[in-house]
């Protein structure tokens, strides 16, 4: 028999009081802690409303000041090229042509609309064909110079010329500029705005869903009206290709590595703590980075995909790497026991068995690491891509090495500018942006949904 | 020949290398696979790798070396008298580049560049016509020098091009030459294509070596040319262009710190709060809504909250709170700031704090529910002090991020660099800084581009103490639950 | 250790607890059918049976623990001296400061092992001041039969001690609140044999004070601490009645197969 020490003390010392006490009848502390528990509950729900909220209030600003970007005016009118202004030499001869600098084309469009606006029997009152040139963007004398220059054949003909307005016009009718303001503006006055009404009344300028947004280039500081996105967007293309065809085999190959061959000491965990640490380093420390080895010490080119390229591909590696071990960890060990007793080799093991079964995870992992990378901007700001560029890159794989823009510094750099315009465009880039990061966050979570298996 | 078509080359040639190396080993067996050590695939393999491996190593080291060397056989045609006085080393080498690509330019136009060599005016309209613009008129050194970038550039691809072909088709000799039908081809490939999992291993580690090496580096530069107790000590930051500059840190980790603080003010309840309803009251339904569209929050890039603050948090507050209450007039503030970053982390906290309050065990819940707690009692006196270790770590990973946030501050900051205790003043923080710093006009080498390397180097101690911080304390705070 | 006692003598016949036509459903699973039973005060009441059979459902019933599963259900009638504890009316967190309850593996909170005592008192707002709640601390520690063991080291955490003495504080903890009822899952499951004594001679001894309620795997501690016994199998209340006459003379034939080891 064991020995159980005896009961302390034969009487128990005191009681708490028990209270008899009907459990119909409600208790007054009870219901204060009732109370109490009401209150927590409530601060629980608070938060999540305000948190939801947030994001509310964060999607309609930006998306009330960037759908205005996508519709755009237009004034299409018939221009005469006249040869008498354009090829003063009169032989047709291309070079000579292009010494005809956008002041004669600007010309000839004012003397378009001049003729135009009296045809349709529309009052010009005090304005000039000066003047009037101002109604459409500075661009649009540019535009037609490299019309023309492309096809000098269409030297002495008329053509139907369809131009963008002017940014201010433009931003009349989005109601950025009134009256009041174009009294103060040197760059419009209050008479070009109702001469804009009326050429709108005649159908002469018209607002249209603007294409030209998505595939233009970037265009200087006075003229909103005629900056694009396509640079932008190619640059981020070709980027993300970049990041794709380096970050997911060198990725999937290390976390294969760590995860089935290598040995568990502390040399391997030390090197998980370090993917830890690397998926969490600021991201401007990637840019320090690119900018003093690829740039300084490799000589890329400044402000190339290749370069913004290896730098997300550095910043996306553990994003890949982690949730690649993950998936790799999930697959159970019977299935690699099952393979190494038919007589495969570790390798083939992994390669033929692990991995494919690993893969939606992987590929979950690998859209959502390039989804961010997508995002990025203050490592590319670090190599060289705040720089204004106009021309778009060529062809792969040249064209990696010209320099280009990328999404998210377009869209940083537009904001850097002082025309109201711009805050347009930063916005309407901004929905391009999160209309690319919805399609490949839903990529994932369907292909998360679909394939993922619960072992 | 161009990068892309050595590339495809040296692909082809392996492709040849494998069909023929698996020919190569079924001939040597008569036909017949069985007496093959492994299976043909891997005799083809074996052969293209010694073909591919080999070749791209020497490749990656010789493009990368490759601008080393072209700039190292330029700078000595430059004489150091031509670099005038509001110039620099580097600006003349930008332009030698430049001038460089010009001249390549005009010789694939047919125009006779030695002539125009002699006849710098001549040579300046044509580049001029070209579209090739330079920051100086060139010098007979430039012209130099940039013939020299030219020619070590050419040698430099033409050396590249017959190296690859050359151990290309040495690597497919030496397959071929050991092909045998005891050769074990299999455990051969399988050796290189650990060895290439290796390398791809060591990536990683490399980018750590990386960012260190490349921070220390130029920090060491800064501090042999600028007093290291100024930098952290003075309150002032005032770079000037072409020196006497003051730069002091203090100001700038005042900010950041502030920023951060006002950031964490705003995610630690909202978030901390969030967390626990979801995890012990909301019903599977309203989770499974709830908690990924508070993700979405961690999933917006930041230059749209940049964005945001900039357009629409900072006029706001500027209008309705800091010009109503005399507290300042600019609409980049430490407020505009921490408040967009604070919806930013909000996330940050939620979701590791609810990944944490659900691994507390169940039976603490019932004991607790077992003698007449309420939940939120629960909550309060059980669940939360059981989970507390693992929501520190959260805390201080969603503080680490917010200490290396850049694009909110930038757009939302400003880039006045002061100490003050107005939360709704403009104030610049590390990272702003950082960026433009090595974003401005200055030369490389002087202390005012090079402190950014300083800066840099903070920060990334800084935040890779907390993350190790938070590192280890979620790991023993999950020792001690599994 | 002391022998199956045949002869039990009960102090009261009253009944504290009375069950009646009490089903419970996990979603569609109709787990416990048809319960009618009276549990008396100041006794040990044990309910046996097979794995599965729905004791530890019932007994969360009586606490009302089962509220916390979101698919639970649970019908017919329970009272607590007369009155109907799932009425609208009855605050469960009042209903559990009478009736409390030790689970089967201990769980003291992450807390001295004061503050683990002195939980429950603190939250209901039994005691006026620190005195009263330090007299209280002491007095269900003695009770538990771990006062001396801890007198010392009462600031040191709960989670420190042995299994058994963990189990116990538990208990003590328990009856801080001066139930009414004490409800024990399976309380000696996950404790050795020596510690497993200790708390069988504490139960003996506190059903001095409380009506108790403990829901055992083991036929002999059954026949060792209870005094009425309650036979369940495959979701019915089989058979009740006095201890000695469940294992010497059991009426029904499920019972009789479940004592002789045929089934469970």
């Amino acid at each position: 028999m064991t020995t159980v020490p005896p009961t302390q003390d034969a009487v128990p010392a005191a009681d708490a009081p028990r209270v008899a006490h009907s459990l119909f009848a409600p208790d007054k502390r009870t219901a204060s802690r009732n109370a109490q528990e009401s209150r927590f509950r409530a601060y629980g729900l608070v938060a999540i409303v305000i948190a939801l909220l947030m994001l509310v209030w964060l999607l309609f600003s930006i998306f009330s000041a960037g759908l205005p970007a996508f519709r755009q005016t237009f004034i299409e009118i018939p221009v005469q090229l006249d040869a008498a202004v354009l090829d003063k030499a009169g032989n047709g001869d291309p070079v000579e042509m292009a010494s005809v600098t956008t002041i004669g084309y600007g010309k000839l469009i004012g003397r378009a609309l001049t003729a135009e606006l009296e045809a349709k029997g529309i009052d010009i009152g005090e304005m000039t064909p000066k003047d009037l040139v101002g109604m459409v963007s500075e661009n649009a004398a540019a535009d037609l110079r490299d019309m023309v220059l492309a096809d000098p054949k269409l030297l002495g003909t008329t053509v139907q010329f369809k131009a963008l307005a002017h940014g201010r016009i433009d931003g009349y009718f989005k109601g950025r500029v009134t009256m009041e303001t174009a009294a103060r503006d040197n760059m419009t006055s209050p008479e070009k705005l109702m001469l804009a009404d009326k050429m709108v009344a005649a159908g002469l300028m018209e607002m249209r869903f603007n294409a030209g947004f998505l595939t233009m280039p970037d265009a200087s500081d006075k003229r909103p009206e005629a900056a694009g996105l396509g640079v932008a967007i190619i640059g981020s293309l070709y980027m993300m290709v970049v990041v794709l065809c380096l970050a997911l085999p060198i990725g999937v190959a290390a976390s294969v590595y760590l995860e089935e061959f290598a040995p568990k000491n502390r040399w391997t965990d030390l090197i998980e703590v370090n993917i830890a640490n690397l998926a969490a380093v600021p991201s401007i420390v990637y840019g320090i980075l690119g900018l003093s080895f690829f740039i300084n010490f490799a000589e890329l080119p400044r402000s190339a995909p290749i370069v913004g390229g290896l730098v997300l591909t550095l910043m996306t590696l553990p994003r890949i790497i982690i949730p690649t071990r993950a998936a790799l960890k999930a697959v159970p060990p019977s299935i690699r026991d099952a393979a190494l007793g038919v007589g495969a080799s570790k390798l083939q093991t992994v390669t033929h068995h692990v991995l494919p079964l690993a893969m939606p995870g992987v590929l979950t992992g690998t859209i959502i690491g390039l989804a961010q990378a997508l995002g990025e901007t203050a490592p590319l700001l670090l190599i060289g891509m705040v720089a204004f560029v106009r021309d778009f890159p060529g062809a792969p794989m040249s064209g990696l090495f010209d320099p280009a823009s990328a999404l998210p510094v377009q869209i940083y750099n537009w904001t850097q500018r002082g025309d109201p315009g711009f805050v347009e465009r930063a916005s309407g880039a901004i929905i391009v942006l999160l209309v690319f990061l919805i399609v490949m966050n839903t990529a994932a979570i369907i292909l998360r949904r679909r394939y993922e298996r619960r072992w | 020949m161009s990068l892309g078509l050595l590339f495809l080359t040296v692909l082809a040639l392996a492709a040849i290398g494998y069909a023929v190396g698996r020919r190569r080993a079924m001939a040597s067996a008569g036909g017949d696979m069985r007496k093959l050590h492994s299976l043909p695939t891997f005799y083809g393999w074996i052969t293209a790798l010694g073909v591919l491996v080999p070749v791209l190593a020497v490749s990656l080291v010789w493009l990368f070396a490759e601008g080393f060397v072209i700039h190292n056989s330029a700078i000595t045609h430059i004489d150091m008298a031509e670099v005038t006085e509001d110039s620099s080393v580097n600006l003349m080498m930008a332009d030698v580049t430049r001038l460089a690509g010009g001249l390549s330019v005009l010789e694939a136009a047919g125009t006779d560049i030695e002539a125009m060599k002699l006849d710098i005016e001549a040579l300046k309209t044509a580049l001029g016509d070209a579209g090739v613009a330079m920051g100086n008129d060139p010098t007979p050194g430039m012209i130099s020098a940039a013939e020299a970038v030219r020619t070590t550039g050419k040698w430099s691809r033409i050396g590249l091009n017959v190296a690859s072909l050359v151990l290309a088709l040495a690597g497919m000799a030496w397959g071929l030459r050991r092909i045998t039908p005891e050769f074990r081809a299999r455990n051969a490939t399988e050796k290189v294509s650990l060895g290439l999992l290796i390398f791809a291993s060591l990536i990683a580690v490399a980018t750590t070596v990386g960012i260190v090496f490349s921070l220390l580096a130029n920090t060491v530069h800064f501090f042999s040319i600028y007093p290291g107790s100024t930098f952290f000590f003075s309150p002032t930051w005032d770079p000037k262009f072409g020196g006497g500059s003051t730069l002091g840190i203090l100001p700038l980790v005042w900010g950041t710190l502030y920023v951060s603080v006002i950031s964490l003010i705003v995610a630690v309840p909202i978030g901390l709060f969030s967390a626990i309803y979801l995890a012990e009251y909301a019903s599977r339904r309203v989770r499974g809504i709830v908690k990924p569209l508070i993700e979405v929050l961690a999933g917006i890039p930041t230059i749209v909250y940049g964005l945001f603050a900039l357009i629409t948090v900072g006029p706001l507050l500027r209008d309705w709170i800091a010009l109503p209450m005399g507290f300042g007039n600019s609409s980049s503030t430490v407020m505009t700031a921490g408040l967009v970053m604070g919806i930013m982390i909000i996330p940050f906290v939620s979701s590791l704090s609810d990944d944490i309050i659900n691994a507390v065990p169940q039976s603490l819940r019932d004991g607790s529910l077992g003698l007449g707690a309420t939940p939120s009692e629960t909550i309060r006196q059980v669940v939360i002090p059981a989970a507390l270790p693992g929501i520190v770590g959260a805390v201080l990973l969603a503080a680490s991020r917010a200490i290396g946030e850049t694009m909110i501050v930038v757009l939302g900051a400003g880039a006045a660099a002061k100490l003050s205790l107005n939360p709704f003043e403009a104030m610049t923080t590390v990272t702003v800084k950082i960026v433009s710093q090595l974003t401005g006009d200055t030369e490389f080498s002087s202390p005012e581009t090079l402190v950014a390397f300083a800066l840099g180097l903070t920060l990334f101690t800084f935040t890779l103490c907390l993350n190790v911080l938070a590192l280890v304390i979620v790991r023993k705070y999950r020792e001690q639950y599994e | 250790m002391k022998d199956i006692r045949l002869e039990r003598d009960v102090q009261t016949e009253t009944n504290k607890i009375e069950a009646r036509k009490v089903q419970v459903y996990y979603g569609t699973n109709h787990a416990l059918k048809d319960v009618d039973v009276d549990i008396l005060d100041k006794t040990v009441t044990a309910f046996i049976g097979p794995s599965g059979c729905g004791k530890s459902t019932f007994l969360r019933c009586l606490n009302r623990m089962n509220d916390t599963v979101a698919s639970a259900r649970v019908e017919g009638m329970i009272t607590l001296e007369g009155e109907n504890i799932y009425d609208p009316r009855v605050d469960p967190v009042q209903l559990r400061a009478k009736i409390g309850m030790v689970f089967q593996k201990p769980n003291p909170f992450p807390k001295s092992i004061y503050d683990n005592v002195a939980y429950g008192p603190k939250i209901h707002g039994l005691t006026r001041n620190k005195a009263e709640l330090d007299e209280v601390v002491e007095a269900c520690l003695r009770k538990a039969a771990l006062w001396n063991e801890v007198k010392d080291r009462l600031q040191s955490p709960g989670t420190g001690l042995s299994g058994g003495q963990q189990q116990r504080l538990c208990i003590a903890r328990a009856i801080a609140t001066s139930p009414e009822v004490l409800l024990m899952d399976e309380p000696c499951s996950a404790l050795d044999p020596i510690a497993t004594a200790q708390v069988e001679e504490l139960i003996d001894e506190l059903r001095s004070q409380f009506s108790v309620v403990i829901v055992t795997h083991s036929m002999q501690q059954a026949a060792r601490v209870s005094q009425r016994t309650a036979f369940f199998h495959l979701g019915y209340l089989v058979e009740y009645g006095e201890t000695g006459a469940i294992f010497t003379n059991p009426k029904d034939p499920r019972t009789e197969s479940y004592i002789t080891g045929r089934i469970g």
